[in-house]
């Protein structure tokens, strides 16, 4: 009962962290300064064409009862119109980055688990080795601190001019399934993922190899390999799923640099240009949308480890 | 220096009395023992202790040193024998994207303009929204965290839901849309002065709810604690407690999550000016550079690289700094 209660306590919470969101978003952007219509009709407005888009976008109603038809207009999946490119609804702009953004995000995640958890697990294991673990760790800790992008110009420079084995942009080329356009993007992306999950994994597994079970199986004999890959690696994974919420809010950052610097047209490349262009609807939408998956995957991760460890009280 | 001391216990009369009789007698002893050992030696404060631990940390160190370097050559920019970063001299003959030479150690970017004089004026909006910024957010974080702790009530649950909600929002995302919507007014004012104080004060309204949670949990704990209660059963009044009593035993951890939030700040600065946001071309910035340079790799590889190289040292120079400033102030936190 008190578990069923919790998850609908932390849903409800939900609701209204992104009802809020929907409010900031939507008040920061009516507020701003630039009349979008003014701005993109250029030397073509004239107080007619203006009246009658105003009229058209619903720009000359009283901001919270826009605000109400916005948030209807949500509600119905509706995400309205591209300022910049008259006619084009903001959700197909939308439709054709996410799945860009996500195939890149989920590569990088791809790459950055299976390098980082046995980087961090070997570190945990040889602590306090220079190469092993001190090493290692201080590399950890530069790929995490940097931001990617000071990472694009030397891969670029490296890999696609010096060497010319891999190409600085076309991602999504038919060539050999596209594999040599990913490879620099996806690096950079996963790099700083990497460190993070490393330093986690270390730090969560220097904690449980100190627990008396672990003193335990040892003591019976259990073999090194076994005691740590199967004794210790799975109470080591579980609060793993307390760093996912930092980690979605990395890939959202990530996403606009990588995008943006080797121009793949994902969600974080439509969201910058859209603000270059004055495109506040585009904006104000990839925004809420960024913003409301951060917040349902934290809410998610909140109940799955809620559900999963039963020691976390409620 | 066990107690010797104190009341021994009543061996006739074992119970719970006695075991308790014996422990305050432990206790006193401790004290005295502590009394005579700080009589012989010289004393030392926590914040020295806390100073000889960072002292032995050479990557903090050196860290730390850089950062005042570069810090001092941004600051003292105008004093150098720079060439302009932004103004070709009238008359002046200049390349474009040069190689290093003698008269540009690190070449000149696309537009001519010395890459070295670029580099150290393009730290000032770097450290200037990361330290100006983090000053104003500590402020904010520390005293809306005191005092939510310290008084509790309805203070504390408004501020409480407050952060939660700007907590949600995901900092990033809320400091690029404000940028993006307001920055374009401020883009050239005062010599691009104008957007970094925009930044600056976006970064301070989105990043104090963090630090603001951390202090009203210090002070939470803190409150029950004996010297503060102490404090207040002699009539100290609330605004001395706090002064006195409560932010000196909060200081240090708080300077550690600023430092790491300086780096963060400066990172985040360094990307929305590369996308476009923030500082603009011409006016120096390391992120404006990195934007420009890339396009320039073939031509000359330093234009990019340097900047992103520069970058990388401090923002890592911030987080080792942190690093060791946690292991100096909070030597078990660390385990």
């Amino acid at each position: 009962m008190r578990l069923i209660s919790f998850i609908v306590k932390r849903l409800m919470s939900m609701a209204l962290i992104l009802l809020a969101v929907s409010a900031v978003t939507f008040f920061l952007v009516a507020n701003a300064p630039g009349d979008p219509i003014r701005v993109n009709l250029a030397q073509h407005a004239t107080a007619d064409t203006i009246k009658q888009l105003d009229h058209q976008y619903g720009l000359d109603l009283p901001q919270w009862q826009r605000y109400l038809n916005y948030l209807g207009d949500l509600a119905h999946g509706n995400l309205g119109l591209s300022l910049a490119q008259p006619g084009t609804p903001v959700s197909d702009l939308l439709g054709n980055g996410l799945p860009v953004s996500l195939k890149l995000g989920g590569l990088a995640l791809l790459v950055s688990l299976l390098v980082g958890i046995p980087l961090g697990v070997v570190a945990a294991v040889r602590q306090n080795a220079l190469i092993a673990d001190n090493l290692n760790m201080g590399l950890m800790l530069v790929l995490y601190s940097i931001p990617p992008f000071v990472l694009i110009p030397f891969v670029i420079d490296i890999f696609s001019i010096r060497l010319g084995w891999l190409p600085a942009g076309q991602w999504g080329d038919a060539g050999w399934l596209g594999v040599k356009e990913t490879v620099l993007p996806v690096t950079v992306y996963a790099a700083g993922l990497a460190g993070f999950f490393a330093r986690s994994v270390r730090s969560f597994m220097l904690e449980v190899l100190h627990q008396d079970y672990i003193r335990l199986a040892r003591a019976k004999g259990l073999s090194n390999g076994k005691v740590i890959y199967v004794h210790a690696m799975k109470n080591t994974l579980l609060p793993f799923a307390s760093v996912l919420g930092p980690t979605i809010a990395f890939l959202v950052v990530g996403a606009f640099i990588v995008e943006n610097e080797f121009s793949i047209n994902g969600i974080g490349y439509v969201t910058v240009q859209s603000t270059l262009a004055n495109d506040y609807s585009v904006t104000e939408a990839t925004t809420l949308v960024l913003a409301a998956a951060v917040v349902i995957i934290n809410a998610l991760t909140d109940i799955f480890y809620t559900l999963a460890d039963p020691r976390v009280s409620l | 220096m066990s107690g010797q001391s104190g009341t021994l216990p009543d061996s006739t009369a074992p119970g719970e009395a006695g075991f308790i009789e014996a422990h305050q007698g432990e206790l006193g002893g401790l004290g005295a023992g502590l009394l005579a050992e700080q009589a012989r030696i010289k004393p030392t404060s926590l914040t020295r202790e806390a100073f000889y631990r960072f002292r032995a940390n050479r990557l903090a160190l050196v860290s730390l040193v850089v950062l005042i370097m570069l810090l001092a050559l941004a600051i003292l920019a105008n004093l150098l024998p720079l060439h302009s970063p932004t103004i070709h001299g009238l008359g002046t003959d200049f390349v474009i994207d040069a190689a290093p030479s003698g008269g540009h150690l690190l070449g000149t970017d696309a537009n001519g303009f010395d890459l070295l004089s670029r580099l150290i004026y393009g730290m000032r909006p770097a450290f200037a929204v990361g330290i100006i910024g983090q000053a104003i957010t500590t402020l904010l974080g520390v005293s809306l965290g005191v005092i939510a702790g310290y008084y509790g009530g309805w203070i504390d649950a408004l501020l409480a839901r407050l952060t939660d909600l700007i907590f949600a929002f995901p900092s990033f995302l809320l400091a690029f849309l404000a940028v993006s919507l307001f920055g374009p007014q401020y883009a050239q004012s005062a010599g691009g002065a104008g957007i970094v104080l925009l930044i600056t004060v976006i970064f301070a309204l989105v990043g104090w709810p963090a630090l603001m949670r951390f202090v009203r949990g210090l002070t939470l704990s803190l409150r029950e604690q004996q010297f503060v209660e102490a404090a207040r059963t002699v009539g100290t009044p609330d605004w001395k407690i706090i002064t006195r009593h409560i932010l000196p035993s909060t200081w240090g951890l708080v300077m550690v999550q600023s430092t790491f939030g300086i780096g963060a700040f400066i990172g985040t600065e360094a990307v929305l000016s590369l996308l476009g946001l923030g500082v603009q071309k011409p006016n120096p910035d390391l992120g404006v550079m990195v934007a420009e340079g890339i396009n320039d790799l073939s031509l000359n590889a330093v234009e990019a690289i340097a900047p992103s190289i520069l970058l990388t040292v401090i923002i890592v120079a911030f987080a080792f700094l942190g690093d060791g400033l946690r292991d100096a102030v909070d030597p078990r936190g660390n385990e």
